[in-house]
Formats: structure tokens, C-alpha cells, sequence
């Protein structure tokens, strides 16, 4: 399989200072602060036709999207994690571990309004091949929806090649915590803008599922999964993402390789330094958590203590690892927390890793946050 | 008297004949020939006492020197059987004696005999003729018949959850069910009643007593009948009244009276938007037995069209047509399918039988299909052909899209359903089966139509239940109670 570099500089018109900050930045440098980005945070207790309006309060707050859009493609990646038919009790997924319907539509059709030319929607459809939206129409989602939302809208399923001829290849800056790069579908790199849709969740592995953690899913399972082929990509996805976890196995050899030599297998250790990885060879340039339903207890519901919650919140931020920690503290976690301590008690700290790395900084005292602040919109996530 | 549809036929191992066969086939202790001497004594019909259960099949001639003795043993458990109105079908192995063995039965009451294959010969009593799955001879199949070489249904596999290997689901679990068998058969032998002849795995004991009730439910709920067979150590321990064992048959037969209750579910037609033609014999048989078998396992709503028969009658609702055979259609057929087409329908096929000068276009890298736009339909054409089954069942479930889906399960993915119609009343129905062996919760049923309700039916319980639909556009959901192997649905409306 042919493999592309990436060009960075592609990024740099749609992220501004901060990743020219970023970039110019060595990757362990531990002196001068990680960029901080400003991160709103908006009450909405409900979905429907409100959530474009406080989405569009949130995306002004933060400065407005055009000048971040305007004639650029578009990614998103949403969070759409497990299978589609997998619940929360009798609750749709988006309602609990899926981004919900109503927050994509809103995304898109506020991208749209804002000028974007193009608009992807992606995710990794779980152990398929299957277009995208057919993964959505099994959750009972209405791909059309999204469509009309926007002038051009289209949908990948980023699990594989899809439509591209090659996969596109990220390395990390500084060589990478765990592996030096990473090939993925071309959608990554054929867009100006990056966007990740997450939900405010936590994680069984990795301590919490926010902007950062759901770029864990833009990896193809043709050459990370379980049933991935030893020399080269797989055509079609063959189980979920052990190797990422366990060690247990290599990608296939034509994707860059492992440089961890710790030698762990340990989930809470290796998926945290893939997903720094990863927001640091492809950078967010915006990141948007749902938080208005949601679940606490896990990512999904083969978590064995979950259950569905409203906190009632949505939260945007220019840098992720600000996005994050803003996210964190409204769940009633302490950005800073490390391994040992809520909600990373068997796992390293995603925030720190990607701090290091100098993607954004995770301490609020430099991070500004707009709008409701974290006092008011506190849902301690541990006690709902 | 003649083959009653209505017979709930069960299997009663007992007798020299059983114990001859068993003795040779593996080892046997002396608790087994126990058992088989007890179930032929008239007092074990007590177990058949308030059951559904109505006509016993027994071992009756196999052409060995044990058949006279093997009659003679049964003489006593027969006159207590029809004194407690019960009917007997006699299982006669081919062979010479055929002949000599059905007049013995006719003598002794039986109210049929079972052969394995039709002699040519006529008999002064009623046959069931039963077939090797692969082998049904469809023309020739009695009013009742029966088929071997079925699955015991159930999980093959376990099912992982989340996003890996290790915290999530990597794909679904394998579920062995005769469901498309059931389904076919009822295509190529319309109005015959089938009995389903498959027995227990060999490790299946009275601790797991939920495998007989599901070995009913994936039966009955595809319009077919379970020969019910219990395993060995399950029979002996009824006879000594064990109580878990006698709960799992009280179960069982709760199971089975409950699709006695509504037998008149078996003459719903099945409803689908995918109709998958092939002749299912010879070289085609496999192909197209596997793909219906995967197709069902996708829930996908699909129909059975024997190719003679395609389209000859008007096909409503459907959205798709699956061409398996590499035989073109005949040219009337030919006319009918390409009508179909240009009113928007879709053919799956391997060969471009449309008009000339259409050029295709390749659809989406998920399937390897070229695409004719024909009227205001498609033809899709298959690049390599129908070689893989799993791969012509995954294409043609995209091909048709989820978007026209009748119905959807939400939690888990071990339950699987079936979609009928009521002719009279006009509504739709449902039926679940859990394939897993504990009950499932939160399962949510989701329809295209809107319906306020919907009548909730399971075994052991008298009246249905009332299930609110909640709106889900374009249809509606259903939250239902936990299932322990099956229940059924009524749902008001048809798709808007």
C-alpha cells in the first residue's frame, strides 16, 4: 500500500496562532506553556430546535466560525462508538454514547451557514465497510437530515480506504509516544478543518471520552484491528482495536511502526499515548462535546455500572486539550488528575500526554472559558 | 383417518429397538436401558398429561430381528396412548420389509408411518415422508413432512462488547437457526405442514432447560413444527420427577401451547422487501440456502420466489429483487422484471439482462456492484459474481438499504424476529426469538408504521399486553419486557 506524507502547512490557514505555536514547539518541550484556546460552555437542557441556537451562541462566543471555515472541506469526526443497535437500556444511542442527531444537524448547519464549501461527516463504523450512512440508518438516524443541512455534505466511513486510492500518512511530532505516525483514510488530510463531535462521557481505558479520546476512532481497522493482515491493510475491517490496547499484535507492517519500548500491554498505558498521538499528528481545530444527555460510568453500555444522565450541557473550544479540561472540570474531575486519581484510577492522563506533546495546555487557570461557567454548569459525574 | 396438521408430535425413544440401536452406536449403561424400558411402560404418558403434546413417534421397524419384539413391547404403551386419545406415527426404515412393516402398523392402530423415502408403493395407511434437508424431493412431499439434518438452535458464539477486542463487540454473535429453512419450504411446498426433525447436542442436560423451549420457538415462529426430543439424562430425570427437569418441561410445554393458542399465525404470509429468486436445487442449493440463511441473520426482511414462479403473482411493497441463478429469466419473466425496474425497483443479479446502450456506473467502494439506471430503478450486476454467500447477503442487504427496513431490534443482537401480515385484520406481526440462553432485556422493537400500540403476546401468560409505542420517524418503538426465549407482537396499521 501507498502511503502519503502529509502536509502540515495544509492545517495551518484554518488553525491560526495557536497551531503556528504549536508547530513551532518541540514535541517534549516541558518549558514554555502549552497554547491554551478560548472554550465555551453553554446550558441546554434539552434537545430540538434549541441546540442550534445555543450551539450558535457557543460558536460566537468563541469568535465566530467563519473566518475558521469560510471556503474550506470540513471533517468531522463524530463519536458513534460500539454498534448501532447496542442501548443503553430502551434509550437511542444518541441519547446516551452516540453524539446525538440533533447536535450533528445543528454542527452542519451552522459549518454551512458559516461558509464552509464542504462538509464529511466521518467515523469508523464498527467492524464494517458499510457506508456511513446505512451504519446510521440502523440507529434509526436519518442521514438525509444532514444532507439538507448543508450544501455539500457527504459521509465516509473512514474504517477502511473508502474512496480514496491510498491511506494518508500523519507522523507524530517528536516521533510519536507510541507509534511514529499513523495511516488513515484520506479524508484526514483532504480537508482544510478538522472537527471532532464528541460526547461528555467517561471511559473504562482511558478515563474519559471527550474531543481527544474520539480521534481514536479515526484509525482503520484494515491495519489496526484485530483481524488486520500482517504485511498490508485488510479491504475490509476485521474486529475492533486490541492491538491499540493490548500490544498484543502489530499493526500491518505498511503502517509506521511501534517506538513504545516499555513493553506494556497494558490498556490504561498505551491508549492514552495513541490518542496523543494522534490529536498531535492531526490536529483538532475545533472540538464540540454534547453533554445535554449522556451516560456516566463508561463509554458505552457494556460498561458494568452506567447510567443515562442530563447535565444538560454543550461545550466548544478551539484547542482540545483546553476543551477537554474544561470538560473534565464540569464533570467534576480535576483537569490535572493523574494516574491514581478520578477518573484515570488505572490509566495515564490523555490531557498530560497531549500537554507534553504541546498541543494545548489543560490548566484552567490559563485556559479562558466563556459563557456559563464551570461553577454553574457542574455535573459531577460521580455522584449523579 | 388422514395426516392432521393439528398433531404435536413428539419423539418417545423406548423399547429393543432403541436399545439396539443405542447399544451399537456408542456407549451405554445400564441407566439408559432403565430409561428406555420405563418410557415404554403407559405410566410415563403421564408426562403428557394437560400438554399440547398429541402424537408420539416410535421406532417401529428398522428390518432387524428386534422389529417383532420391539411391536410387541409397544402394544401396552399403544392402547394407553389412544384410550388417552393420542395418535402414534411409526418410524419404518426402507427396505425390502417396507411393505410388510407399515401393514404391522396398520394392524396396530399407528396413525401413520414415517418412511425415508418414497418406494413408488401404496399404502393402506397415511405416510409422512421425511428428507434429508438437502434432498427434499418438493414435488413429492406428503401433506405433513418431515426433514432431518437440522441445527439445534442457539449462540454458536460468544459476543464481545464495546470498541475492542476486549471491552466491546466485534461483530455478531453466530446464531444457528433452521428459521430460512423453514421460510423456504414454505415457498416450495405451500400449505404442507413441516416437522422439523433435530435432536438436543449431547451435553445438553437439565441444566440448561431453556434450549427446549427456543428448539420450539425457532420452529413454530417460522410456521414449521419441532419433532420434540429430549435428550437421555432430561428423560430419566423427569421420570424420577426431578424438579428442575420437570420445570423445564412444564416450560417447554407452555412454549407449545402457546403457538397452539395462536396456530392461526401460520398462515400469515411473511412480509419482506427483498425477494431472493432462485430454483434451490441442485448446484444452486447451497448458494441460495446460505444466503437466505444469512439474510434472515441480518434480519433482513426478505421473501422466497421459487424461479418458475417469480413474479407471476402481483408483489407489493417489494423494494428489491435478489436473481441468484446464473439462468437468465425467461422472456416473459424477463418483461416482468424489467417493469419492476423501470417503476424504481432494484435487480441483483450477475448478468445485465436490461436494454442495450445503458452504460454502468460503480455505486460505492463498500460493493462490488456495476450500476445500470434503468427507468427509474437499477440493475446492479456483480462484478465477481455470486461466489461467497456472506458476501452476496452483506451486498444485497446494502444494495436495498436499511432505509427501506420494516422492522429493526434494538438489545442484543441475539434476538432475531419474523414479519407476517394478517390478511383479515390487516396488522402486522411480530415475532422475537432470543437465541441467547438467558432472557433479554431492554429489547426494543422498532416498526416503519406509525401505531399508538401494539398487543403483547409470550407464553404462559393468558391475555396480551398493551406496549405504548413511542414515536421514532418516520415509524415507531416498542420498549419491551424482558424476553425469556419468545413473544409476539400485534401492531396496528400498515407502513403509511
Amino acid at each position: 500500500m501507498i502511503n502519503t506524507p502529509c502536509s502540515r502547512r495544509k492545517f495551518l490557514g484554518a488553525i491560526g496562532a495557536t497551531a503556528g505555536v504549536w508547530l513551532a514547539r518541540p514535541a517534549f518541550s516541558l518549558a514554555p506553556p502549552a497554547p491554551a484556546g478560548r472554550v465555551a460552555v453553554g446550558m441546554c437542557p434539552e434537545y430540538g430546535p434549541q441546540v442550534v441556537t445555543a450551539m450558535s451562541t457557543l460558536f460566537d462566543q468563541l469568535g465566530g466560525l467563519e473566518k475558521l471555515v469560510r471556503g474550506k472541506t470540513v471533517a468531522i469526526k463524530l463519536n458513534l462508538t460500539g454498534d448501532p443497535f447496542t442501548r443503553l437500556g430502551y434509550a437511542p444511542v444518541g441519547i446516551t454514547h452516540w453524539v446525538h442527531p440533533d447536535v450533528v444537524g445543528a454542527t452542519v448547519h451552522l459549518l454551512a451557514k458559516a461558509g464552509a464549501y464542504r462538509i464529511r461527516l466521518l467515523e469508523s463504523a464498527q467492524g464494517t465497510a458499510e457506508p456511513l450512512e446505512e451504519y446510521m440508518l440502523q440507529a434509526n438516524w436519518e442521514p438525509r437530515d444532514f444532507l439538507s443541512a448543508g450544501s455539500r455534505v457527504e459521509f465516509e466511513n473512514t474504517n477502511f480506504l473508502g474512496f480514496g486510492k491510498k491511506y494518508s500518512r500523519f507522523m507524530v511530532p517528536g516521533g510519536g509516544l507510541m507509534f511514529q505516525g499513523y495511516d488513515l483514510n484520506h479524508s484526514y488530510e483532504d480537508c482544510d478543518v478538522f472537527v471532532s463531535v464528541a460526547k461528555l462521557k467517561e471511559h473504562l481505558t482511558a478515563g474519559v471520552t471527550l474531543t481527544m479520546k474520539n480521534c481514536f476512532g479515526i484509525t482503520p481497522c484494515t491495519i489496526y484491528g484485530d483481524g488486520s493482515p500482517e504485511d498490508e491493510p485488510g479491504l475490509v475491517p476485521k474486529g475492533g482495536r486490541g492491538p491499540f490496547h493490548a500490544g498484543n499484535r502489530m499493526p500491518s507492517k505498511s503502517a509506521p511502526p511501534q517506538v513504545d519500548r516499555s513493553g506494556s500491554t497494558e490498556g490504561g498505558y498505551r491508549v492514552p499515548r495513541v490518542v496523543a498521538d494522534l490529536v498531535a499528528a492531526r490536529p483538532v481545530h475545533l472540538g464540540i462535546i454534547d453533554g445535554i444527555h449522556t451516560m456516566t460510568g463508561g463509554e458505552g453500555p457494556w460498561a458494568p455500572h452506567c447510567s443515562h444522565v442530563k447535565p444538560g450541557l454543550l461545550i466548544a473550544g478551539t484547542n482540545c486539550v483546553s476543551t477537554d479540561a474544561v470538560g473534565m472540570a464540569l464533570m467534576g474531575f480535576d483537569p490535572m488528575a493523574d494516574r491514581g486519581t478520578p477518573p484515570f484510577e488505572t490509566s495515564d492522563s490523555t490531557l498530560r500526554l497531549a500537554e507534553n506533546l504541546g498541543v494545548g495546555t489543560r490548566d484552567l487557570r490559563q485556559i479562558e472559558v466563556v459563557g456559563t461557567p464551570i461553577s454553574k454548569g457542574l455535573f459531577k459525574f460521580r455522584s449523579a | 383417518m388422514d395426516l392432521d396438521p393439528k398433531w404435536v408430535p413428539m419423539k418417545w425413544p423406548c423399547g429393543p429397538l432403541e436399545w439396539a440401536r443405542r447399544s451399537k452406536s456408542k456407549n451405554v449403561g445400564a441407566d439408559l436401558k432403565e430409561t428406555l424400558d420405563a418410557w415404554a411402560q403407559p405410566a410415563a404418558l403421564d408426562l403428557l398429561k394437560g400438554t399440547p403434546v398429541n402424537c408420539l413417534v416410535v421406532e417401529w421397524a428398522e428390518g432387524t430381528p428386534e422389529d417383532s419384539a420391539q411391536q410387541q413391547a409397544l402394544k401396552p404403551l399403544l392402547e394407553a396412548g389412544r384410550r388417552r386419545g393420542l395418535n402414534f406415527v411409526g418410524k419404518v426404515a426402507a427396505g425390502e420389509g417396507t411393505a410388510a412393516a407399515v401393514a404391522s402398523a396398520q394392524q396396530a392402530g399407528l396413525s401413520a408411518v414415517m418412511l425415508a423415502e418414497r418406494s413408488g408403493q401404496s399404502f393402506g395407511m397415511p405416510v409422512i415422508l421425511q428428507f434429508a434437508r438437502d434432498k427434499v424431493a418438493w414435488k413429492s412431499t406428503t401433506r405433513i413432512f418431515s426433514s432431518t439434518d437440522n441445527e439445534w438452535p442457539g449462540l454458536k458464539l460468544d459476543t464481545m462488547k464495546g470498541d475492542t477486542a476486549i471491552a466491546g463487540p466485534t461483530g455478531v454473535p453466530w446464531v444457528n437457526s433452521n428459521a430460512w429453512f423453514s421460510l423456504l419450504s414454505d415457498e416450495l411446498a405451500p400449505g404442507k405442514t413441516r416437522w422439523l426433525d433435530f435432536d438436543p447436542p449431547e451435553a445438553a442436560n437439565a441444566r440448561h432447560p431453556t434450549n427446549y423451549p427456543l428448539a420450539v420457538a425457532d420452529s413454530q415462529a417460522y410456521g414449521s413444527r419441532w419433532i420434540i426430543s429430549l435428550d437421555d439424562n432430561f428423560r430419566a430425570a423427569l421420570l424420577k420427577g426431578n424438579p428442575q427437569a420437570t420445570s423445564a418441561w412444564s416450560k417447554t410445554c407452555e412454549t407449545l401451547a402457546f403457538f397452539e393458542t395462536h396456530r392461526e399465525w401460520v398462515g400469515f404470509p411473511s412480509q419482506g422487501i427483498l425477494a431472493v429468486v432462485s430454483d434451490f436445487l441442485g448446484d444452486n442449493a447451497f448458494l441460495s440456502g446460505e444466503v437466505l440463511n444469512l439474510l434472515n441473520r441480518r434480519k433482513v426482511q426478505f421473501r422466497v420466489m421459487e424461479r418458475s414462479r417469480a413474479l407471476s403473482a402481483p408483489t407489493p411493497g417489494l423494494k428489491a429483487i435478489l436473481w441468484l441463478d446464473k439462468d437468465a429469466p425467461s422472456a416473459g419473466q424477463l418483461a416482468k422484471l424489467l417493469a419492476f425496474v423501470r417503476q424504481g425497483g432494484l435487480l441483483i443479479a450477475t448478468a445485465y439482462w436490461g436494454p442495450a446502450g445503458v452504460a454502468p456506473k460503480n455505486r460505492d467502494p463498500a460493493v462490488d456492484y456495476k450500476m445500470y439506471n434503468v427507468g427509474q430503478g437499477q440493475i446492479a450486476v456483480s462484478v465477481e459474481g455470486f461466489l461467497d454467500p456472506y458476501q452476496v447477503a452483506v451486498d444485497a442487504h446494502l444494495l436495498v438499504s436499511r432505509r427501506n427496513d420494516l422492522v429493526r431490534l434494538y438489545n442484543p443482537d441475539t434476538t432475531n424476529c419474523h414479519l407476517s401480515l394478517d390478511p383479515v385484520h390487516k396488522r402486522r406481526l411480530v415475532q422475537i426469538v432470543n437465541y441467547s440462553p438467558s432472557a433479554v432485556s431492554f429489547v426494543t422493537l422498532w416498526v416503519n408504521n406509525r401505531a399508538r400500540s401494539a398487543q403483547l403476546w409470550s407464553p404462559g401468560t393468558k391475555d396480551s399486553l398493551s406496549i405504548p409505542g413511542v414515536p421514532a420517524a418516520p415509524g415507531t418503538e416498542f420498549g419491551l419486557p424482558t424476553i425469556a426465549v419468545n413473544c409476539a407482537l400485534e401492531v396496528e396499521g400498515l407502513n403509511q
